[in-house]
Parts: C-alpha cells; structure tokens; sequence
C-alpha cells in the first residue's frame, strides 16, 4: 500500500534505516507511474488520494531511472578515477517494449540489490579516502582541528555529492549528510571514517542510484519540461552512457539547456567527444539485447571453437564495426546489414576461417566480396545469440530480426506446441524440420514473419560458421519474404537495407531509449517527421541523435491525469538551487 | 580440407624467395599441436606394458639404495640419503648426494663415464615410425605403413624408457613439454607450398617450420583450436625448409637437408638435425601428420636430463642417467666427419601432429603463400637457450651452498641443519686452508 514516504539517501545510511525505506520504496515507487513531488526538502511519494492536490505544483518527479552497470562504473570512474575498483554483482536490468531504457525506468531495487549497493558504497568509500587517495579528494587534512574538518566536509558533500547527485545538493541533503559525518566524527582525531560514512551516504542515495527527472511547467502554460539539470543528465547519459561532466552542469545551472542554442552546443560538444563512443555502445548495447551474452553457451562438442573469449569478442566486434561504421566512417545506417567490413581480432577470426592481417589486437577487415558476409546478419553475435546452444535457429534469427531492427513485436508461441520435430536436428536440414511451420495455419501466422528471413541465414551456423551443408544435404537459402524472392544472408542484407520499417524503427528506439518509456501514438507524426530528417541526413546516426536531442520534444513531460490544472497557489519547486540549496 | 590455391607474379615470388625457384601457387598452412619422439608402443593396452617394442615392459623403477650402496655407501648412509620423510633431511641433501657415486666420489652427471655402464634395455622390436636417412633398406626398422631402412637409433635406444615410452600423446615425456607447448610457451607454424595444379601430388614442394611468437589456443574441448592465425618470427636458428615433392597427399623429402634447426620439445630447446628430411602427410580432416627426421647430436640429450634435475629424473622417469649416456653413444650411428669419424650423431625422427592454421609473413599484413627463408631478416639477439635452476645436474640450495659432493660428510639422522652446515663450513675452510 502506498504511503507518503521519505525518500531515504537523505535519510542517512543507517543499514537498517535505509533499507526499510528502500523497501517501502521499491513497494511503493514504481517510479513513472507513481507521482513523486519534490519539494527543497525532501521527495516525497504521494498516496493516490493526495494526487488531486498535485495539480497545484511547478514541479514534478516524472520519472526514477535506475542506473545500468555501465553508467554506475562510469559515474565511479568520472568522479574518483578508473582506478577504483568496482566489484559487485548488480542486479538484473529489465527489458520493455525491446529496450532496457524503458525497463529500467520500471525498476527499484530489491533488498539484495540494496545490499549490493551497500557493500559497493563501502567499498568505494574505503578506497576514496584511504590513504593514497585522500589527498586527491578530500580537500582538508583529516586529523586537522575539528572545526577545520566540518567546514571541510562540508565542502566535501558539496563538491562530491553535486558530482554524484548531477545538480547541487539541497540544504537539506547537505545537512542530513553532515549529520552522519557529525555522526562518526564524534570522539575521534581522524575524520577519515566521517568523511567514508558520509560518502557512502551519498553513493546509496537514490539520488545517486536513480536518475531523477524533474519535471517542471514550461513558462506559465500547462505544459511541463524537464528542469535543466534534468536534461542534463539525460544528455550526457544518452551521448555518453555517463554523468554530465562540469560544463554540462554548469550549463544547466546558467539555464543554457532551455535554450535551443544553449542545448545545441552542449549536443554538439558531447557529439564530438570521443566520449561519444561510450554512448553508441550503450544504446546498441541495448537495443542488440547484449545483455544475453551473459549466458551465452554453445555445445562444444559440436562447436569447439566456441569459448568465453569467443563470446566477448563477439560483443565486441559488433560494438566495434558500428562505431567504425556510424561514427569513424559517417557510415549509412542502413549498409549496416550489407557491408563486408567488420573490425575483427585473432580470436574472431579463427571462426570466421580467414586469417588476421595485423599485431594490433583489433583491426579493421573486409571480407571478400564474393562471400556470403553480410554485415551485422553474419557477424558471430548476431549469429549466435539467436541459435540454439546446439544448433542454428532460423525461427530465432527471423523473430529478432522482427523486433530489433523493425520494431514488430512477435507473440509467443502457444503453450501447447510440440517441438519434437524441430528439435531433431541429427537428420536433414532445417528448412525440412519447420515444414509444420508453412503448412499448420495456426503456426504460419507468426512463422511467415519469422522463418523465411531466418532460413535464408542457414549458411550460418550457430557460431556464425559458413557452411554450405547440414547433416550432408545442401542447405537451401532461398526467401520468399513477403511476395519476394531473396538468396541467402546477402539478400537478407539488401531486404533489410531497403526496407523502411528498418530506418523508422531505429528512430523510435532512439527515441525510447532517451525518454526511458514507450513511445505514444500520439508521437507518430514527430518520429515520421524525425525518420524523414533522418533519410534526408543519409541516414547518419550522429545526425540523428542530434535531430532528436535538440527538438524540445525530448524533454516534454506528459502530465499525469490530475496535474494540469494549475492554481494560482502552487508555489513549490522540485528545481534544485544553483547556490547549493540556500 | 582447406587449400589456398594461387597465381602469383613470377616476379613477386622469385623476389621473395631470394633465388630463381619455380612459382608456388598453392599452399597450406598449419600450426604444430603436438610433436613427441617418433617411437612406436608395441602393446595395445597401458603406457608401461611389455609389447613387441619391449617385451619385458618399460624399464623398471631403480632400486637407488642399492645403487648408493654399490657406489660403496652404507646401507645406512644409503638409506638416509633416500629418506624423503626423515625430519633431519636437509632440503636437497640426499637428493643432491645421488650424484656423487662415480668412482671417488664423482658426479656421475657430469662424468658418466667415472661409472660402470648400467645398462638400459633397449628396444627390441623390429617397427619404427622415421625415414630411411642413410638409404640402406636393408638395415633399420619397418615402418608401420610396411617400408623398410628406417633409422632411428634413438629410438631403439631409449624407446623402452618410461619417460619416451607409450601409446602416442601418452608417454610421460612427451606430455610434459607438450603441454608447456600448448599452454603458450612457443610455437612452431609450417607452411607447405607449391607449384603444380595438383597440391596433393606435386614434384615441387617446399615445407617449412617456423617459430612463431602467436600463443597457441585450445579450443572449448582443450584441444588446440584450428585456423588461429600465426606470425612469423624470423629467428636465426629456429627455421627449418624442406625441399619435398606431394604424392597422393603424401609430403615426401626429395633431397636430405644439410643442417636444420627446430625447437625441441624436451629440456635441450635446440634440435639440430643433419641429413633431414620429412615425410607427412596432408590428411582429408585438414591435419598434417607425419614426421620430421634426421641424425641429431646425442650428448645435448643426455644433458638436457642433466640439466632437469638428474637425480630428480632419475626417481621420476625410472633410469640411471649414465646408462642413458652410455646408451647413446654406443648407439650412435652418424658422424658429420665421415664413416670413419666419430659418432657425435644417432639418427632420429620426430612424429608430428599440425592442425590448420594461417600463417602470416612477419610483416603480419598477409598470408604467408609460399614458403621463403627469413633468416636474413631476424633481428641479431641472445639466444634462448634453456634457462636451469641446477648446477652439475644438482640444486644449490637457497644459502647457494651444495651440501653434497664428493667429501659430504653422510651424517647420521639425528644432526641438525646447523649442525650440518656448521660442518660442512669447518670442512670447507680446512680444506682452503683456513683462509
């Protein structure tokens, strides 16, 4: 049952105490359907009868996105230095609508996860303030007077947890925060422990853990935007799977990200930056369902070449070739399906059978132009993520080539089909086992969305090895898809290439992805329009995001039912002071 | 099975190659898995049981007491020497003191011949895998594919020791160093190339054995993965070529080479071969399997067990090191001085398994097409030889004083380390003259 509620980083980091209020909070916080106001004071989630009152607000908590394991390491890493170690198990993210962003819109934590996150904080503190460290972030000498190391720590929790939180901390969190430095330094000489208890604090705050989108009305209409520091953190996450470095917050904190010329320079500063490959890497990260390669196996008797280095490589290479292609080589988004250039290793290339050219750990390939290569439909993880341990799967193949990269969403089969058949993979081919897939009706309505595509990539085992037969017969890979003929994987590549449910799609994933939920029907018109800048741009992905991450549209905010209306009372603001929350 | 079937510029080739030989334009290319002396286990079952090679079993483990005691220590001097468990044995001392049984008191590591010949039973079966090196069928073994003069000595010498002996990929030796070997520690890549239209029956080949500074990588069943790729690391030693001809898939040598050099899978690291040649074969599953053989030097491979550890391999692999010594030298067949010079050499062959691989030229920017020397271009460096942690065939302990020698005092079990050390100073400093 849902009751107000204090949200608990500011709470202290009391074990106990935060992890009743965690509790409460992955009970009661399902985050962008619930309604959370901030206030500068606390977050508060609002009970359902209290929404009505909500309509009188500036400002709300639209949404708690909970930060994947790349953007924690990389907030970690941007703050203290990619020395410190960060070992943890985190917890599983959550796949909606095809991507993880939405999931993890969705998401709280478990009290597992919080204990996870708990542990690491600790962890991180530790190495934050040991004695090597110390000096690189504490700005006083810890066995200094006690009033000197209070003022220091102040300016600690300031200077770290503006970092950690993306926006200045409110008085308030400033002074719970102390509280617990207050707290351990109590009797002692050494505020070093203080200094790691109030760290671990804040690296255990929601407010770290989650990234909080504000919500608030755009000048004096009914119509509500994400605050500045909002749109930060959603720019810099989205360019650079990372927190907003200074500039970004010092942009928000001038009000530059309400302006299109403020948000286009910061777009095009964080398009430019090398760091921009960290973010490309997330989103197709996501949108490629790599978090599969965490249990990834293929039998090793049938495929040896199969290994766990086989595996990351794999991810690797196609995080590679669409860095290589999109960003390095302004590459059509398109010839992603049809290009015979990878960027390979020793390792890849050994399954691939050709050899490698280079001293270099990674290189840049071309396979010829007479093979069956295919760009991203040939590549090892594509190849094997959607096959079976022991054998390809055309029916997989074909599904995700539906809801990845043409955004059709395939029902699941029915509980009652026998498989037998299909599973029977010591004789014939394939294409002969899912014949019941063409002939029972019941079967073909999916299957005809699914299996032709799939069966024209059987040249393909399912590591991603050529091969010509299965159990000695030819392998036929002819397609008809939709009324179409098409040849193995080089006609799947020229099908998917010119088709434009492919290009639509990935606007509406990039467009998911920053926005953390589903796309509305209602935004049909505007992604049609942004599908159109994107062909006419040649189907650049650079010009893409930047398309979408300067249209103010981005950081609209749909109203909750209950908050449009707006009274002349409404005073509150969720913005969080640039002073620091004086 | 893969082959690289192509049509190089004449001019291209013969520049590469550094000479006017004929165009290849084919080739394989392959990495070594597993390469073991060539010997043949004349049993079907177990790894030491007696068979037609060695109808008594392999040799069996030595009585080192009674060594001890007829190398004229006591019974009880013998006893405590071999005492691993006794609380006052000092970490290599009796160990160490095994050497020190050569008439007074010799090493018999380092002077075998201060020792009475102690035998090792050779093999006296009649099979053999190698080549017929000196082209006399009518002496040496018959091969298990039926062609006779085979010549390897070096089989028929040490092919009943446990440490050679057993079914292939099985013997204790050959374990040991292959598995440094696919663990990463080096690697040899070959290269088979050639002229004519038909790869599988070619009167023009050229294999060749290279180093490689490529790791070897097992695949998800721990076997050596297929089709890695592998640069070629010139080195001034370690390259081997071959002139050979195909017939029906068969790599057969068509002339013997002088002198090559390859890496030897045992504690010498350096084989030298003269009068080598190879015969292999390009099986239909894409292996190369076959051998290399030739007449190599017999004295680095008793010193290469020397250098292990010789008392450690005398508990270990069941021998006494000088009748090894002893062994090789009565059976050596090859002199490089001519028939009347002295036998440095005792023939040879080394059974080979390879599976396919790319091989780069050291540039690594493209495959190796056809098979070219690189010796030229190999940087000048140390060598490297094997590096051991023995002296004389013993180990220093950790002060780097050896309390073993000919004038040890063999002490009775109750002296303590310092006792024994302090001893062993004293005998030191009379015997120096107290300087």
């Amino acid at each position: 049952m849902l009751r107000r509620l204090i949200i608990p980083g500011l709470a202290g980091f009391a074990a106990i105490g935060g992890l009743l209020s965690y509790t409460a909070f992955a009970e009661g916080g399902k985050s962008s359907s619930a309604i959370v106001v901030a206030s500068n004071e606390l977050a508060t989630v609002l009970a359902p009868e209290e929404l009505e009152q909500v309509g009188e607000r500036e400002s709300f908590i639209s949404a708690y996105r909970r930060l994947t394991e790349s953007q924690y390491r990389h907030a970690i890493a941007d703050i203290f230095g990619d020395d410190i170690k960060v070992e943890a198990r985190f917890e599983p993210e959550r796949r909606e609508e095809g991507l993880q962003a939405v999931g993890n819109a969705q998401l709280s934590v478990t009290t597992s996860g919080l204990e996870q996150y708990y542990s690491l904080a600790r962890s991180i503190s530790r190495q934050v303030v040991s004695a090597e460290r110390e000096t690189d972030y504490l700005p006083c000498d810890v066995t200094s007077s006690k009033d000197a190391a209070r003022k220091c720590a102040d300016e600690f929790v300031q200077e770290i947890g503006g970092k950690l939180y993306r926006r200045p901390l409110t008085k308030a969190e400033r002074t719970l925060t102390l509280t617990i430095w207050d707290a351990s330094a109590e009797g002692k000489d050494d505020y070093t422990q203080a200094f790691e208890h109030a760290l671990t604090s804040l690296l255990i705050s929601p407010e770290f853990l989650f990234r909080t989108e504000v919500a608030e009305r755009v000048d004096d209409s009914d119509a509500f935007q994400l605050d500045a520091y909002s749109k930060a953190s959603r720019l810099a996450f989205y360019l650079w799977d990372s927190p907003p470095d200074a500039e970004l917050l010092e942009a928000a904190a001038r009000g530059d990200l309400n302006t299109l010329d403020g948000l286009s320079v910061q777009v095009e500063r964080l398009l430019d930056s090398p760091r921009f490959d960290l973010g490309v890497r997330a989103f197709f990260t996501d949108m490629l369902h790599f978090e599969s390669f965490e249990t990834l196996t293929k039998d090793t008797m049938t495929y040896p070449k199969f290994s766990q280095a086989v595996a990351d490589s794999a991810r690797e290479e196609t995080l590679r070739f669409l860095i290589q292609h999109l960003v390095d080589d302004e590459g059509d988004y398109r010839d992603i399906f049809t290009t015979k250039k990878t960027v390979l290793n020793r390792t890849l290339a050994a399954v691939y059978n050709v050899p490698y050219p280079s001293r270099e750990e990674w290189t840049t390939y071309e396979f010829d132009e007479d093979t069956e290569r295919s760009g991203i439909l040939t590549q090892v993880s594509f190849a094997a993520l959607f096959s079976h341990p022991g054998s390809s799967s055309p029916t997989l193949r074909g599904k995700h080539l539906q809801e990845i990269f043409q955004c059709t969403k395939i029902p699941d089969p029915p509980a009652d089909v026998d498989f037998s058949k299909v599973q029977a993979i010591e004789e014939g081919t394939v294409r002969e086992r899912l014949d019941a897939h063409r002939t029972d009706p019941t079967c073909a309505s999916c299957h005809i969305l699914m299996d032709p595509a799939g069966l024209a990539l059987e040249n393909f085992d399912s590591l991603g090895q050529f091969r010509t037969l299965e159990n000695g017969d030819p392998i036929d890979v002819s397609a008809d898809i939709f009324g179409q003929e098409y040849s193995g994987a080089t006609g799947v590549g020229e099908y998917m290439k010119s088709n434009p449910q492919v290009v639509s799609c990935v606007v509406q994933k990039a467009y998911a992805y920053g926005k953390g939920r589903k796309n509305d029907y209602r935004e049909g018109q505007f992604l049609n329009s942004k599908t159109e800048e994107f062909a006419d741009a040649g189907y650049q992905l650079k010009d893409l995001f930047r398309s979408l991450l300067t249209d103010p549209k981005f950081y609209e905010v749909e109203v909750p039912e209950g908050l449009s209306a707006r009274t002349d009372s409404a005073s509150l603001t969720t913005k969080a002071p640039a002073s620091g929350g004086n | 099975m893969r082959f690289s079937l192509k049509t190089v510029a004449a001019a291209a080739l013969v520049s590469s190659l550094g000479c006017g030989s004929a165009m290849a334009d084919w080739h394989k290319s392959y990495v070594i898995e597993w390469y073991e002396p060539a010997h043949y286990y004349g049993t079907d079952t177990g790894i030491v049981d007696p068979g037609t090679d060695c109808p008594a079993g392999s040799n069996p483990e030595i009585d080192h007491i009674k060594v001890l005691i007829d190398a004229g220590y006591t019974e009880q001097e013998a006893e405590w020497l071999r005492d691993q468990n006794h609380p006052y044995r000092l970490p290599n001392h009796g160990s160490n003191q095994m050497a020190f049984r050569g008439e007074g008191r010799a090493n018999v590591y380092t002077q075998p011949w201060t020792y009475p010949d102690p035998g090792l039973t050779p093999v006296s079966g009649t099979i053999s895998q190698g080549v017929d090196l000196d082209g006399d069928k009518g002496n040496g073994f018959t091969s298990p594919d039926g062609r006779t003069g085979i010549d390897n000595e070096f089989y028929r010498t040490v092919g009943c020791w446990k440490t050679y002996r057993g079914p292939d990929r099985l013997s204790s030796g050959a374990m040991t160093f292959n598995d440094s070997m696919r663990e990463g520690s080096w690697t040899v890549a070959i290269v088979v190339s050639g002229s004519g239209d038909d790869p599988m029956n070619d009167d023009d080949v050229k294999v060749a054995f290279y180093d490689s500074q490529d790791a070897l990588v097992k695949d998800g069943n721990g076997e050596i993965a297929t089709d890695y790729t592998f640069i070629v690391s010139p080195h001034k030693k370690f390259e081997a070529i071959f002139d050979a001809k195909t017939v029906d898939g068969q790599i057969i040598s068509t002339e013997p080479m002088d002198e090559v050099w390859m890496r030897d899978p045992s504690y010498n690291r350096e084989l030298q071969l003269l009068k080598a040649q190879v015969h292999l074969k390009m099986e239909d599953d894409g292996r190369l399997t076959g051998v290399f053989a030739g007449y190599r030097p017999w004295e680095p491979v008793y010193e290469g067990w020397v250098r292990a550890r010789g008392t450690v391999i005398e508990s270990l692999t069941w021998v006494n090191l000088p009748g090894v010594w002893y062994a090789l030298k009565r059976n050596a067949d090859y002199s490089p001085e001519g028939a009347d010079g002295e036998k440095t050499h005792i023939s040879f062959a080394m059974r080979v398994e390879a599976v396919e691989a790319y091989v780069m030229h050291p540039d690594a920017d493209e495959e190796l097409t056809q098979v070219a020397s690189f010796k030229d271009i190999a940087v000048e460096g140390p060598e490297r030889p094997y590096r051991s942690f023995t002296r004389d065939g013993i180990v220093p302990d950790k002060d780097g004083v050896i309390l073993a020698g000919p004038d040890a005092p063999i002490v009775p079990p109750t002296v303590t380390r310092e006792e024994l050390k302090s001893r062993l100073a004293a005998q030191k400093s009379a015997a120096s003259g107290g300087q």
